[in-house]
């Protein structure tokens, strides 16, 4: 049977053996496992190949900016706390364009699943280099090869405490796929960081590299510990994947915090404006 | 001036040197310690030395020796404090060095130890006693030693303070040392050898006295250039004359000029003006508030207005209020009271005096000048125990000057203050104070009206923005902070504890639009609060809302740029950017109210329009009409209707389906069995992603097609008078030119307002065909809405622009009306 959250007719613009297809059929079967209402969700993008993912994704959608999902993404969960919002995008558009909001929207907790879709490279603009690109990584622009550090995102989600932070690499489908649904049932800010390979642009960082370059943490490791998660958020070659850190504890979300246990639709609400004309006759 | 222009009086090559001390400019060209702009090679003219000052040895008062000429705006890193700088050991150990001077505490004992010594070795010459001699060679001995003591500091100070300078003083001097120690050292060595040879007449006898006399010359050399370098060339000083004199024989004490007074006069402002100045910090925002409430309890129309540097302690700033029998609204420019709580403000208030405003500061700085009125302001704060009260002091002493019935007054501190107890006393004795003042009586008192005034209520346009705001139903506010936009985003956050609205400080103004987009997508009513710099980061948001057909409310209040500009200070500088910014093609709306009420209406438009074209509504405010507080009548808040432009989806739902007026009813996400899709890239009916070229075209002829109904449901200009010659204004203009056309009482002025100014459509424009003469008045550099009235066709022949900082007073503005139309 179909999966319910296969949109008709469309045009997807992705090059064969792309690794972002994996990750759209992980997260249309996520979603219909979750079993939620396609109109009670909402998929937030930017701008890149990465950020396309909603287009093909039959439920609601703002597809914005460059970078700016992640506001946008809080202030619909904010206006309305009912609603499964999804932030997705690249590396270039999470971490550079929008690296500002990637650190406020963890220090707000916005009860949102972030995805992001590490290719190592910008694939839309063809193949320069991304925030999370490998040091030597030799592009158009990066002509003798990429000199700055790589971002870690790991990292710096756990230095701002986030409460759910991991990574899966799309060629371990089984296992991106348990690590995403976690990530939705978390309550607060979640981030998973998925390796894509990008066929076209990265000939370097291959799903044989990602297989070569990763393990998958086992039932050993203790996720709800900080300072191991630090430990691993910092390990390379091969880097870990699973979820890296979880809090024990609920944090309040942003909404929660701003709400209270109210979660109306701010469509729903009205000020009492008597109410007002008290104030006003104040002055 | 500002710190800019500062720089051009370094002193250097014929210019004048002057200084800046707490906002204040000294003028120091004359001063013998600032010969070529520079003071004890440390200190440069042309600069602001306020925190230099506390490395000095001397304080504050040396200034007061100076001419000022003018006071110095505020500039950003003003701001930075001496506790807030980052102090590296180096830094401290100079610092200190500047301040003690160790070499001038040293280098006397050398000086007078060889001159002893030369002076003792002639009375040996002349008799040749023994006890003379052993005098002469420990003395020499000292003077040698101290000497080598005073040249270490010396050497020091040269590195430190004069930064190595080759003045010929220093290198004279470095020179001539270093000899007087080198010959000591031989002199020493040829006593030691044989203490007899001062007896000889041999080579070494006539060496060693030769030596002794000269190092007694050398020292007189060395002490005259010392002098030299620390009090510099004193020859261009007239023998007899002080600092002072020259200060005074310039007249540069304060004075009115005289000429722009005489025009000022045919054209006064109504009422009663008040003019209260005093460093930030120093509570003129409370008096004014205090004052304002009771004045307005009394029974008098009160308009008042801040004007304040950017900065959160010191400087020098100033309250004007304004009390009435008729409404004001604007500000005027000269006053019939002026009330200095400091020195500083003396000086920065005294341009806005007529010969015969009333001058009313502390004794203490009052003396001096003639017309000022003395008042113990400082003590009888001081009796309370704390300087600070000098601010509800003085609020008591202007009821008590006037005369007024004291209870509205200390009703309106117990409302401000929370001690009020002892606030109550102090305001008391002011009043009393100031009832005592005898043979001054305030000429122009207006009659005040009780009744009248209790229908009446007293805020500012922040305030009056944000009853617009809440009335058109903003249940989200997401903005980072910028002056003069913050005062909406605290008034919302202040309401958010009474109505359900979301506050949010964003991490910039990128995210801030971006939250208002997702907020109206989910269905809320969002806006953002910013001013030009923010706002210019917004410019892709904004496009974003033009292409989603999301709505936004940005409420842009102004000041002047461009970047920082003058962060406190008022401008209508952003109409451009506000019509301009953001890529590609998509309408919006822009209202620029001019009075309470209209920000009041405007605010609640915003909201109603944005939602019903579903595009972005830039509500136009600056830091004046912000800032200002003015009376406003009864509002009736149950007349704002609350629409809500959202339907509920079917399945088949299509987010931009074409319509006849082009606006596609707007669904949210969970509101219907449909989904919502928005894009920022050019998209089909449904909201999917698309190149295709008909369906371009379809999408930006469908998203402009509503052009029509925004000019078919613009607001049309307000028109007051009959003339035949429009006076042409928008936004916070609107209160200046009213009473400027009230001053100038000419049957051929007319005064058209504009409070929506884009974009602008026929039904406006036909209103200014009626007028044989047109002139736009601007509170900026460019007439950028003359600009966009010749852009649609209209002839302006004159603009009336003002882009100093300040807004339109409403004085000065009948003068500048009549002087254009006169040219006519
Ligand atoms: C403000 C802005 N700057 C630049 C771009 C051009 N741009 C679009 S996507 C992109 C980078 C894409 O890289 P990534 O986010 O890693 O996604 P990928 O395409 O690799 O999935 C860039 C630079 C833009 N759309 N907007
Ligand atoms: S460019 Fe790279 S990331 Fe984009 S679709 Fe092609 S393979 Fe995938």
């Amino acid at each position: 049977m179909q999966n319910i959250f296969e949109r008709e007719n469309v045009d997807v613009a992705w090059c064969p053996g792309c690794g972002n297809f994996g990750i759209l059929k992980l997260i249309k079967e996520v979603l219909e496992d979750l079993a939620v209402p396609k109109q009670q969700i909402v998929m937030v993008s930017g701008i890149g190949q990465a950020a396309k993912t909603p287009y093909y994704v039959d439920t609601n959608m703002f597809g914005g900016l460059h970078g700016r999902a992640l506001p946008v993404a809080t202030a619909i969960k904010a206006a309305n706390p009912e609603l499964t919002v999804i932030a997705e995008g690249g590396d270039g558009d999470m971490y550079g364009e929008g690296g500002n909001h990637f650190l406020h929207t963890i220090r707000r907790n916005p009860d949102i699943i972030h995805i992001v879709h590490n290719n190592m490279v910008y694939g839309l603009t063809k193949g320069q280099a991304s925030p999370t690109s490998q040091q030597g990584f030799i592009t158009k622009v990066q002509v003798s090869g990429v000199s700055n550090e790589p971002f870690n995102p790991l990292g710096v989600a756990l230095s701002l405490k986030a409460g759910f932070v991991s990574r899966v690499n799309i060629g371990n489908y089984a296992h991106a796929k348990e690590v995403v649904k976690a990530a939705f049932i978390h309550r607060g800010y979640a981030l998973v960081d998925i390796f894509q390979p990008c066929v076209t642009f990265n000939k370097i960082n291959t799903y044989q590299w990602f297989k070569e370059n990763t393990y998958i943490l086992d039932d050993t490791y203790d996720h709800t510990d900080f300072d191991k998660a630090i430990k691993k958020a910092f390990e390379t070659m091969p880097m870990p994947l699973g979820i890296i850190y979880q809090d024990k504890e609920h944090h309040a979300t942003f909404e929660e915090h701003l709400r209270g246990k109210d979660t109306r639709p701010l469509y729903q609400t009205q000020h009492d404006l008597s109410k007002i004309q008290e104030l006003f006759n104040g002055y | 001036m500002t710190i800019e222009e500062l720089k051009k009086y370094n002193g250097r090559n014929g210019s004048k040197a002057y200084i800046a001390y707490k906002n204040v400019v000294y003028d120091v060209t004359q001063s013998p310690l600032w010969q070529e702009g520079e003071h004890e090679g440390l200190h440069y003219a042309g600069e602001d030395l306020t925190i230099q000052l506390s490395g000095a040895p001397h304080g504050e008062e040396v200034f007061k020796n100076f001419p000022v000429v003018d006071t110095l705006e505020a500039y950003e890193s003003q701001n930075s404090t001496i506790s807030s700088l980052p102090w590296t050991f180096k830094m401290k150990v100079e610092r200190w060095y500047q301040k003690y001077h160790p070499h001038p505490m040293t280098v006397h004992f050398p000086i007078a130890l060889h001159l002893f010594a030369a002076g003792l070795d002639l009375l040996f010459l002349y008799d040749q006693k023994e006890a003379y001699a052993l005098s002469v060679f420990y003395t020499f001995l000292v003077a040698t030693i101290m000497g080598f003591v005073a040249m270490i500091p010396g050497i020091l100070s040269w590195c430190v303070n004069y930064n190595l300078s080759t003045y010929p003083p220093f290198i004279i001097k470095l020179i001539v040392s270093i000899l007087t120690l080198i010959l000591g050292i031989l002199n020493i060595g040829i006593y030691l050898e044989n203490p007899d040879i001062v007896y000889s007449s041999s080579a070494f006898g006539i060496i060693y006295h030769g030596i002794v006399l000269l190092t007694g010359l050398s020292v007189i050399v060395l002490g005259y250039y010392g002098g030299k370098i620390t009090w510099g060339d004193h020859s261009k000083m007239k023998t007899g004359q002080t600092i002072k004199d020259i200060h005074e024989n310039e007249g540069i004490l304060l004075k009115i000029p005289e000429e722009k007074n005489e025009l000022l006069k045919q054209q006064d402002h109504q009422g009663l003006a008040i003019l209260i100045g005093g460093a930030a910090g120093s509570g003129i925002d409370t008096i004014e508030k205090i004052l304002s409430e009771a004045f307005k309890a009394y029974g008098y129309y009160v308009f008042s207005t801040k004007e304040f540097m950017s900065r959160v302690r010191g400087g020098s700033n100033s309250t004007l209020i304004r009390i009435s029998d008729t409404p004001v609204h604007a500000p005027c420019w000269k006053v019939d009271v002026s009330i200095a709580m400091d020195e500083a403000s003396l000086e920065h208030m005294q341009e806005r005096w007529r010969s015969d405003t009333l001058v009313f500061a502390d004794m203490e700085y009052s003396h001096n000048m003639p017309d000022i009125i003395p008042v113990e302001m400082k003590e009888s704060a001081k009796k309370f125990g704390d300087l600070r009260y000098i601010n509800t002091y003085m609020a008591g002493f202007v009821f008590g000057l006037l005369k007024l019935e004291k209870r509205a007054l200390l009703e309106s501190i117990g409302n401000h203050l929370k001690d009020d107890t002892l606030n109550v006393q102090v305001a008391d004795e002011g009043y009393g104070a100031g009832t005592n003042v005898e043979n001054i009586t305030v000429a122009k008192l207006p009659q005040n009206n009780k009744q009248i005034m209790e229908n009446l209520h007293l805020m500012d346009g922040t305030t009056a923005s944000g009853f617009g705001f809440l009335a058109g139903g903003c249940n989200m506010v997401t903005s980072y902070p910028m002056s003069p936009s913050t005062g909406v985003l605290n008034f919302m956050a202040s309401c958010s504890e009474k109505f359900t609205i979301i506050v949010e400080q964003s991490e910039d103004e990128i995210a801030s639009l971006n939250m208002v987009l997702g907020g109206w997508y989910a269905g809320a009513r969002a806006m953002t609060t910013t001013s030009g710099g923010g706002f210019a980061l917004m410019g892709e948001a904004l496009s974003l809302s033009g292409m989603t057909e999301t709505p936004a409310v940005i409420y842009l209040a102004q000041r002047p740029g461009p970047a920082t500009g003058l962060p406190t200070r008022s401008e209508q500088g952003d109409l451009n950017m506000a019509i301009y910014s953001g890529h590609g093609p998509f309408e919006r709306i822009i209202l620029a109210p001019g009075t309470l009420e209209e920000c009041i209406e405007c605010g609640y438009l915003a909201f109603e329009l944005a939602d019903r074209y579903q595009i972005p509504v830039i509500f136009l405010s600056d830091q004046h009409l912000a800032d200002s507080m003015s009376t406003i009548g009864q509002i009736d808040f149950s007349a704002f209707e609350q629409h809500r432009y959202i339907i509920e989806s079917d399945k088949a739902y299509k987010r931009y389906a074409e319509t006849e007026d082009g606006i596609s009813p707007r669904s949210v996400p969970g509101l219907g069995e449909g989904l919502v899709c928005s894009v920022s890239d050019e998209h089909d009916e449904v909201g999917q992603i698309t190149e295709d070229h008909e369906t371009r075209v379809r999408m930006i002829d469908k998203r402009s097609r509503r052009r029509e109904m925004l000019h078919a449901n613009a607001i049309l200009p307000k028109i007051s008078g009959n003339g035949n010659i429009a006076i042409i204004g928008w936004g916070s203009t609107y209160s200046a030119i009213e009473e400027a056309l009230s001053l100038l009482d000419d049957p051929h002025l007319c005064h058209v307002h504009f409070s929506w100014v884009h974009p602008l459509g026929e039904k406006q424009l036909q209103v200014l065909e009626a007028y044989e003469r047109k002139f736009v008045v601007e509170n900026n550099a460019d007439g950028i809405f003359a600009d966009q009235l010749k852009l649609h066709g209209i002839k302006v022949d004159d603009m009336i622009l003002q882009y100093n900082g300040f807004e339109f007073f409403a004085d000065e503005l009948a003068i500048m009306i009549e002087n254009a139309v006169k040219e006519w």
